[in-house]
């Protein structure tokens, strides 16, 4: 990881209270806590800012956008034991809901690029692991998911996609797997789905959700050029081919999705786009999608491909099955979907694929979690209705 | 007199929705659309002294036809993991196929032989109830049963603008009623969803006319939308608190709008109805008539003609994904082309590409 401070070590306390204060964006008002959390490497010392603007709950004040504190963990220097105190501290205080600050997004997202880049477009990964799918912003449904599956990274586990848009909490939800990813980068393994992009994402929820939170587009940004790092398939030991969407017309062979450039924007045709868009169909052959991107594939596409490729199962997610999980072609294809109750609307089971040493296969289901009370966002008139 | 045209999806890219936001078809809508909302202020849905002559039962009883339609395409067992249920696809083709001679049944306008009318009013009412293919509904489809309407209105069918308001708290309002009928029947997907983060899952205009309704009282105040027994008590007569109404009995798993409404918890927080009917029309011009997502799919006809030069496109059945995949078996002709990142969005409002949806 490469970090971009270059303070030296015996002088970094002391020049830490200098590059927090130019690193947070318009502070107005810093509290300093005493959170250090007992850590006993003395530069892993940790002051938690919270970062508030003035008048902030005066919601008719054009231009001032109302942010609940966020707390903020400097960070930086070199040695690893800081950066890896600094990720459990964001682990920490994303597990309990609260989104980092924006600098410290900055941050995440840099060192996430550092991680993923060197990831490969079809990211091998060992068994046992834990598959799952869409999770849309559904965060307290995907700590459910960790206390079904166990913890990570006492368990390994492989996502396949879509952890933004349409729910309340995308923001906090791709900050926590990003920041696991990182921290636990052999344990845990996050795919690109069809919504991390920019495009979707500015029409379903997460650019609304980054500018009501944030204020601005800046965290939006940070993170949809962060997906274009995103391995876009994985393989588990050989047999088990992992991908949001499904089959493309133009892959054939794993190795072509190896030789795809998949440092970019998803884009609207092709086979990266297919991977992350296509469905399986119950009519043979290739169809055309009514998602109007990507391609409906039936029983003989995915006979052939797991065939030429040596796979026992493809497992995607992308579609909402009632049950969490559904087999296709007759057992060919397996569909994840890890968001229960999708939207607040749709009643459905999420599942997640455990995945043994042996390739023994078992489905865990779940239903919601309770809902904590009501978010504490501050409400604020939207600029049509000032 | 107008020569009639069936009407056709023309906006594609950034360019196209630019010149659509100066037309006069963007500006006869809007203005439409205020037009119907300043007739309603201060009146319920249930008021006993809205005029309904003929004209306006014609179109009722199009709507009941719509219902009976759907009445005669039940859903079957499962017979699909797909969320949307098929049987609405049967319902739709009914519809399409008898679109035309309902409105020849029902609207009795005087016109040449070989200039129907229905040709333009069919395709607008077919289109109102969302897409067969997908499965979904969204503001998109709202939209067409305004044009529809609208074309109604242009054609001097509501006779005068007395019964503006009957049109917006009767029509309207039963349309809203079959089209609730539909989504819970056939679990229409919301079309193009910013899930939490939208106005509301399938609906746009309840909310506008609505806050139109409200907009000379100071109570119930906006904040009444999180206390049920408001909405209990107002659901019936205005739109607003039938739409709160509407969510509190489909959204499962919270019991708060906070949680899964937060756009419409942050509009309960402006003081007054009049300022939630002004932003509702800015925010409709804003998000449905200037997003392309959205008005990718508007219909252009004679009567609400394309803006000039916006260029034609080939069919829209070829290219739903603005690609025929046909020639895919070739690989590369069309397709394969990288994009890098930093290209990609202005790419894509330079292609000629519908934006895919979910």
């Amino acid at each position: 990881m490469d970090l971009d401070s270059d303070v030296q070590m015996e002088d970094a306390i002391e020049q830490q209270d200098v590059s927090e204060t130019v690193a947070i964006t318009n502070p107005t008002e810093e509290d300093e806590d005493e959170d250090d959390a007992g850590m006993s490497n003395s530069l892993s010392v940790k002051q938690t800012i919270t970062s508030t603007i003035v008048g902030d709950d005066d919601s008719d004040e054009k231009g001032v956008i109302s942010r609940k504190p966020i707390e903020q963990v400097p960070i930086s220097t070199t040695n690893p034991k800081t950066q890896i105190d600094t990720l459990d501290a964001w682990i920490e205080q994303l597990s309990q809901c609260k989104p980092l600050s924006e600098d410290s997004v900055k941050e995440l997202c840099d060192m996430a690029i550092d991680v993923l880049k060197d990831e490969e477009n079809v990211q091998p990964v060992n068994v046992p692991v834990t598959i799952c799918g869409d999770i849309h912003g559904q965060f307290h449904d995907l700590m459910e998911l960790f206390k079904i599956g166990g913890p990570c990274p006492d368990t390994n586990y492989l996502f396949m996609g879509d952890y933004v848009d349409r729910g309340y909490y995308s923001v906090e939800t791709v900050s926590y797997l990003v920041a696991m990813k990182v921290r636990y980068p052999k344990r845990i393994t996050i795919l690109r789905g069809n919504h991390e992009s920019r495009q979707i994402t500015q029409v379903y929820g997460f650019y609304d959700e980054c500018f009501r939170k944030y204020g601005s587009a800046n965290v939006w940004k940070m993170f949809t050029d962060l997906f274009d790092y995103f391995p876009i398939t994985a393989l588990v030991d050989n047999s088990i081919f992992c991908l949001h969407g499904g089959l493309s017309p133009m892959i054939e062979t794993i190795d072509q999705v190896r030789e795809l450039n998949r440092f970019q924007e998803v884009p609207h045709e092709g086979p990266m786009c297919d991977l992350l868009w296509s469905d399986p169909d119950d009519r043979g052959g290739w169809g055309i999608s009514p998602r109007g991107a990507g391609f409906t594939f039936g029983q003989d596409i995915s006979e052939q491909f797991n065939h030429t490729n040596g796979l026992s199962l493809t497992a995607r997610a992308h579609q909402l099955v009632m049950e969490g999980y559904s087999w296709s072609h007759p057992d060919l294809v397996v569909t994840i979907f890890s968001a229960p109750n999708y939207c607040y609307r749709c009643g459905n089971q999420a599942a997640i694929m455990e995945v043994d040493e042996n390739h023994n296969r078992d489905f865990l289901q779940y239903d919601p979690s309770i809902r904590p009370g009501e978010p504490t966002v501050t409400r604020k008139t939207p600029d049509y209705f000032l | 007199m107008t020569k009639f045209l069936q009407p056709v999806k023309r906006l594609h890219t950034e360019e196209d929705l630019k010149k659509f936001q100066v037309s006069l078809t963007h500006h006869a809508v809007m203005d439409f659309i205020q037009r119907l909302a300043n007739s309603v202020h201060g009146l319920e849905l249930t008021d006993k002294t809205l005029p309904v002559n003929d004209r306006i039962q014609s179109i009722l009883d199009i709507l009941e036809e719509v219902d009976k339609i759907s009445e005669s395409h039940p859903i079957r067992l499962d017979t699909t993991s797909r969320f949307g249920k098929v049987e609405f696809r049967d319902f739709f083709d009914e519809l399409s196929a008898r679109a035309t001679s309902l409105l020849h049944n029902h609207i009795h306008l005087d016109y040449d032989t070989g200039n129907d009318f229905t040709v333009e009013l069919s395709t607008y009412l077919i289109n109102s109830f969302g897409d067969r293919e997908r499965i979904d509904y969204g503001s998109g489809h709202e939209l067409n049963f305004l044009c529809f309407l609208y074309i109604l209105d242009h054609l001097g069918y509501f006779e005068s603008s007395e019964y503006d308001k009957s049109v917006v708290l009767k029509i309207f309002a039963r349309y809203i009623q079959t089209m609730r009928g539909l989504q819970l029947k056939y679990w229409l997907e919301p079309a193009g969803s910013h899930g939490v983060w939208g106005l509301d899952d399938y609906h746009f205009l309840p909310f506008l006319f609505g806050a139109a309704q409200l907009s000379p009282f100071t109570r119930p105040r906006p904040l009444s939308i999180h206390n049920k027994d408001y909405v209990t008590e107002f659901k019936d007569k205005y739109f607003y608190f039938a739409c709160i109404n509407f969510i509190n009995e489909t959204k499962i798993g919270t019991t708060s709008l906070r949680q899964s409404s937060p756009m419409l918890d942050d509009i309960s927080g402006v003081k007054t109805w009049k300022k939630i009917e002004e932003g509702m029309l800015k925010m409709y011009d804003a998000e449905v008539l200037s997003k392309l997502p959205v008005v990718q799919h508007f219909l252009f006809g004679a009567i609400l003609p394309c803006p000039e030069g916006v260029p034609e496109h080939y069919d829209d059945e070829v290219d739903e994904d603005g690609c025929n995949h046909e020639v895919h078996s070739s690989w590369g002709d069309c397709c394969g082309i990288k994009v890098p990142s930093a290209v990609a969005a202005s790419a894509m409002e330079h292609k000629k590409h519908h934006v895919p949806f979910d």
